[in-house]
């Protein structure tokens, strides 16, 4: 079973590094409560995928079909920016604007995938092919994964303070608006570079699950983000090497791993008390 | 005493809306000032236009050099399922003092004890945020705007939703400051029974209405029947104010 994994290592080192990336900025996404931020920015990625294969099949536009990663980055960092000023909150309600941009993105996508030149073939794309990644994807995936992490990892207490309370951090000469789009844009640029690996589900749960789990076994900012960390690792090794052997989805695979480890999280956390 | 923030024709709004005009009025060095008025009435506009973080539509609104605010937020306004403890909450006051990107050092963690201690609450440091009651949270909440040592405290509705206890330790507490460091303190509330009863200033925002003056000043019939629009009685009993609304007589 070990060797039949090992076929695969690459596609496992991709996998964690989506998981360790996603879990860490999906502390934020959970406090925040922008869960829903992470599933609309998600589906905006694979829309500009799938609009990238959809203008790559027309002779003006034919090479966009090959950039499918960059019109995606393109397209998310525009909905990140979106978010991160407020989400047209003056207008509607930001959860309304989050609903909207989830419900069109998935359309659109559905729409321009099905109009596109060998539109179905590229379906996979979409929905994301872990065992598909290469080394140099994981390559691609850790030059992204670090920066931000590093960004993460120096700003850590003013990405806390504009996030648990921002009108005190404004008091305090912060701007913050601009930290927010930094959050955003951060955000943005992981989803959009896991988002073609790992697909738009895979990405929801790296964003969310591991975060719960995180914050239901810790008292502590850093043990929060540890745990959720240590629980994206283990979904993601446990989920892998379970569904290459068995022949299961990998995604799936690791998303039901996740969910078994936040229940385990919730009943320890149920003890304690 | 000298101005630490003057409002000179000020004019406060949201684009083309106003909500209060021509306002000049200054808060010296030193003041205990509520400033009061029902939900709605400008009151927040006012406080973001004294912390500089939303400018008047004209006039201007001028702060002393030098000017640091210690701002304690409504209560509601921060998320208590954060994983964080009382003194991980003060530290943030001290956040821009310690500069972009570096951690606080140990003098840093001393201070906020030291403000803990202030807010008598020193044994608390380390509970986590969710289980302190909502007096503890106010007093973690004024310690982290104390330990940035600044010139004024603001407090936004520093007592909403607290039982008459925490509503009296509270506002004791800011008096207690006031006293013993001289520290300018600004007050908002909606609750002029209340603040009335602790601060030496009011500043009553009403009905696009601005006044302002000593409590002996608004605390006054006439004065406040004409910012309510309704006949108001102020009775007095130990030392204590008390507005009421004056009952109409049946026929």
């Amino acid at each position: 079973m070990f060797d039949t994994v090992l076929l695969f290592r690459d596609a496992l080192y991709g996998a964690l590094v989506i998981g360790i990336t996603c879990s860490v900025l999906g502390v934020y996404v959970v406090l925040r409560r922008i869960v829903f931020v992470g599933a609309a920015l998600a589906q905006l990625s694979s829309a500009g995928i799938a609009l990238s294969l959809f203008l790559g099949g027309y002779g003006l536009t034919a090479w966009i079909g090959g950039y499918p990663t960059v019109v995606s980055l393109v397209v998310t960092l525009l909905g990140a920016m979106f978010f991160g000023l407020g989400g047209g909150r003056r207008l509607i309600s930001s959860e309304a604007s989050i609903g909207v941009t989830y419900a069109v993105a998935a359309a659109v996508g559905i729409l321009l995938v099905a109009k596109a030149a060998h539109g179905e073939a590229h379906d996979i794309f979409l929905q994301g092919n872990i065992l598909g990644i290469t080394r140099r994807d994981t390559l691609v995936l850790l030059g992204v994964s670090v920066p931000v992490l590093l960004v993460h990892l120096v700003f850590y207490k003013e990405f806390l303070f504009v996030s648990f309370d921002r009108e005190t951090a404004r008091t305090l000469g912060y701007r913050v608006d601009l930290w927010n789009l930094l959050l955003y844009f951060t955000l943005g640029v992981v989803i959009a570079s896991a988002m073609q690996f790992a697909g738009v589900l895979l990405v929801f749960n790296f964003l969310v699950l591991p975060a719960v789990t995180g914050l239901l076994l810790a008292r502590t900012m850093g043990g929060t983000i540890t745990w959720a960390v240590i629980s994206a690792l283990v979904a993601v090794a446990v989920g892998f090497s379970l569904s290459v052997p068995f022949d299961l989805p990998s995604a799936p695979a690791m998303i039901a791993v996740s969910g078994v480890i936040a229940m385990i999280a919730w009943l320890v956390r149920r003890a304690r008390e | 005493m000298k101005p630490l923030v003057t409002f000179d024709h000020a004019t406060l709004g949201y684009g083309r809306r106003v909500v209060l005009a021509d306002l000049t009025f200054a808060i010296h060095e030193g003041d205990f000032l509520g400033l009061v008025g029902p939900n709605g009435s400008g009151k927040t506009t006012v406080l973001r236009a004294l912390l500089g973080t939303h400018p008047p539509l004209s006039g201007t609104v001028t702060q002393a050099d030098g000017l640091r605010f210690g701002y304690v937020p409504q209560r509601d306004q921060v998320d208590y399922d954060y994983p964080l403890t009382a003194l991980d909450v003060v530290l943030m006051g001290r956040y821009d003092r310690i500069g972009l990107g570096r951690r606080p050092a140990p003098h840093d963690k001393a201070r906020a004890m030291t403000a803990l201690e202030q807010v008598g609450i020193p044994d608390l440091a380390e509970q986590h945020l969710k289980n302190l009651s909502g007096g503890q949270r106010q007093r973690t909440l004024i310690a982290r705007a104390m330990v940035g040592e600044p010139n004024v405290l603001v407090l936004d509705e520093p007592t909403n939703g607290m039982d008459l206890v925490a509503t009296t330790q509270i506002l004791g507490l800011v008096r207690d400051l006031h006293e013993r460091s001289g520290i300018t303190v600004l007050m908002v509330s909606h609750a002029l029974n209340e603040v009335a009863n602790y601060v030496e200033r009011i500043a009553l925002v009403m009905n696009e209405a601005f006044r302002i003056g000593t409590v002996a000043e608004i605390m006054n019939e006439t004065v406040l029947s004409e910012m309510y629009g309704i006949p108001v009685e102020v009775s007095a009993f130990e030392g204590h104010r008390v507005v009421i609304a004056r009952r109409r007589r049946s026929v």
